[in-house]
């Protein structure tokens, strides 16, 4: 197999021709396509929002990045360092579950966590994984959580006792602790109200002049808005449109209505 | 030199096989899920596990899940000696450049295996433990069989085994028989850790137990897992000990792997029939 290359030099993360294809062996064999050939690119420092209807392919493309979905078709490459790239889809297992969460970090909705673990052992414990140093990672843990107003008291309970916006911010927090080069975001301020949505966004934001290469789908525009550097919009698992965010969005709009 | 490389294992099953009973000619063909059977029809064997392979490194536990009668006790004891393999190997890697075949070891050297190499926790106690003697004198069996012999010594060490897996030491003297579910399966937890093995296997470690007192006897297992930076294998149906201890997993059907994924693609994004049946069974 040739080795594939990235060609431009500061993008961290392209995805060539991808595809995702579900077979359902216990519904008559029948194939659910989610993506069918998705190619982009997202840069260092670069903010990318994905958009477009429910069920144009926008999770689905986070997670086939990430390969909780194993792509049917193409390629992921991830810049590792100036000179060397790794195709993900071709990665064994093992090899892949090296990179995730130092290399490439993916915040769901919904928090994910281990049962009976604190918020704040959650959130120490993704800053170590990344290299942080036990006091390090705690003093981090403790700057993030605050940042992202979440109640001290709640800091050493059972993450499963959180409210859905606690679990998100959460999330967030151990999502965005020392982040990895590139972080996928799905809709990770879905469940705040207006003032922790705020902070959230806000943090987020500072992600890109860390030099994180940001892939992210909201479900809001003012987000994308505020956000994204570059917006590219979904439709029926393949590219529609890209461009600007003020492009993207009349674009948008014009389909939405 | 690959830019990524997963770390080494420690722990290698290569096409591993055990069959009951004698194989007729096309008994391997006539067998397997796309067949729907374990048992040649010509001879009566039961295929119960063949061409299993799979590597484990220091600080990972792979998963292994199927319905009962898949073949994952069989492969576990195969690994554990508890059984002689039909075909295949077991390694293990025993420092960076030494590698042991278990299956071309004595009985004698597999025994010394267990004793501080590969250890096991059963889903039934009354397997790992000597009911009849006390928390003590179980825990004390491994390391008076690593060479240990001062009493007081071996007396000190089980009760910092007990107290790390929480089990209360006024009960260190009473037999094991007096104990409830789940603080037997702690004494076995603190046996199988006695002598540090690296490699830990998971025989259902929680099935049987009340919700709350799984819960406790899984926290410990992660806790074990995270501390000691085991090579573990956890064999269970349930899939929430499945995704809360493993990385990676295969799937078994029929005595054969019919898939390998990562724990969260295997949930979300199974691909072989039998996976998305059990999948979503376990997920309705």
């Amino acid at each position: 197999m040739t080795q594939q290359i990235i060609e431009q030099k500061n993008v961290v993360l392209e995805v060539r021709d991808l595809y995702k294809h579900f077979f359902l062996h216990t519904i008559d064999s029948r194939c659910v396509k989610a993506l069918n050939g998705v190619s982009l690119s997202v840069a260092a420092g670069e903010h990318v929002a994905l958009a477009g209807t429910s069920g144009a392919g926008k999770s689905s493309l986070l997670k086939s990045i990430y390969r909780t979905y194993k792509p049917t078709n193409g390629s992921v490459l991830l810049r590792l360092d100036p000179e060397t790239n790794v195709d993900l889809v071709s990665l064994t297992d093992a090899e892949l579950a090296t990179l995730r969460g130092t290399k490439i970090g993916y915040v769901s909705q919904f928090l994910r966590a281990q049962p009976r673990r604190s918020p704040f052992d959650i959130v120490m414990q993704a800053g170590i994984q990344r290299g942080m140093d036990r006091q390090t990672a705690k003093d981090a843990a403790a700057h993030s959580l605050q940042r992202l107003n979440l109640d001290e008291v709640l800091w050493d309970v059972s993450a499963s006792m959180l409210s859905g916006g606690e679990k998100q911010r959460v999330n967030l927090a151990a999502g965005t602790i020392s982040p990895p080069q590139v972080l996928l975001l799905d809709e990770p301020v879905s469940a705040l109200d207006p003032a922790n949505r705020e902070s959230a966004l806000e943090l987020i934001g500072t992600l890109t002049s860390q030099g994180v290469a940001v892939l992210a789908v909201f479900h809001d525009i003012e987000a994308m808005r505020r956000l994204a550097s570059r917006i590219i919009v979904l439709r029926n698992g393949q590219v529609d449109f890209q461009g600007s965010p003020t492009e993207a969005l009349s674009n948008l709009e014009g389909v939405a209505r | 030199m690959k830019p990524v490389t997963a770390p080494d294992w420690v722990l290698k099953v290569e096409n591993l096989g055990k069959v009951f009973g004698n194989l007729s000619t096309h008994g391997i063909a006539n067998t397997g899920p796309e067949v729907g059977t374990s048992k040649d029809s010509v001879s009566g064997a039961i295929v119960a596990a063949w061409d299993v392979s799979f590597e484990v490194a220091a600080g990972e536990a792979l998963g292994v899940v199927g319905e009962s009668g898949s073949g994952k006790s069989t492969v576990m004891r195969c690994i554990a000696g508890d059984q002689v393999a039909t075909s295949g190997a077991v390694k293990i890697r025993t420092t960076r450049n030494e590698q042991l075949d278990i299956f071309s070891l004595s009985a004698a050297e597999r025994r010394q295996l267990r004793v501080n190499k590969i250890a096991v926790v059963y889903q039934d106690p009354a397997e790992g433990l000597e009911m009849n003697v006390t928390a003590g004198g179980n825990i004390a069996s491994p390391l008076t069989a690593a060479g240990w012999r001062n009493f007081s010594e071996i007396r000190g060490r089980a009760s910092e085994l007990l107290n790390r897996t929480e089990v209360p030491l006024n009960r260190m003297d009473d037999a094991v028989k007096s104990f409830s579910g789940g603080m037997r399966q702690r004494v076995q937890l603190a046996k199988a850790i006695a002598n540090r093995p690296p490699i830990v296997l998971f025989d259902e470690p929680t099935t049987g137990l009340d919700a709350s007192v799984a819960a406790g006897v899984l926290d410990l297992i992660r806790g074990l897992l995270e501390e000691y930076g085991l090579a573990a294998v956890v064999v269970s149906h349930d899939f929430s000990v499945i995704e809360m201890l493993t990385t990676r997993c295969i799937v078994m059907n029929h005595g054969r792997v019919v898939e390998s994924a990562l724990t969260d693609q295997l949930l979300e994004d199974p691909h072989h029939p039998y996976s998305q049946k059990l999948v979503s069974a376990a997920r309705a």
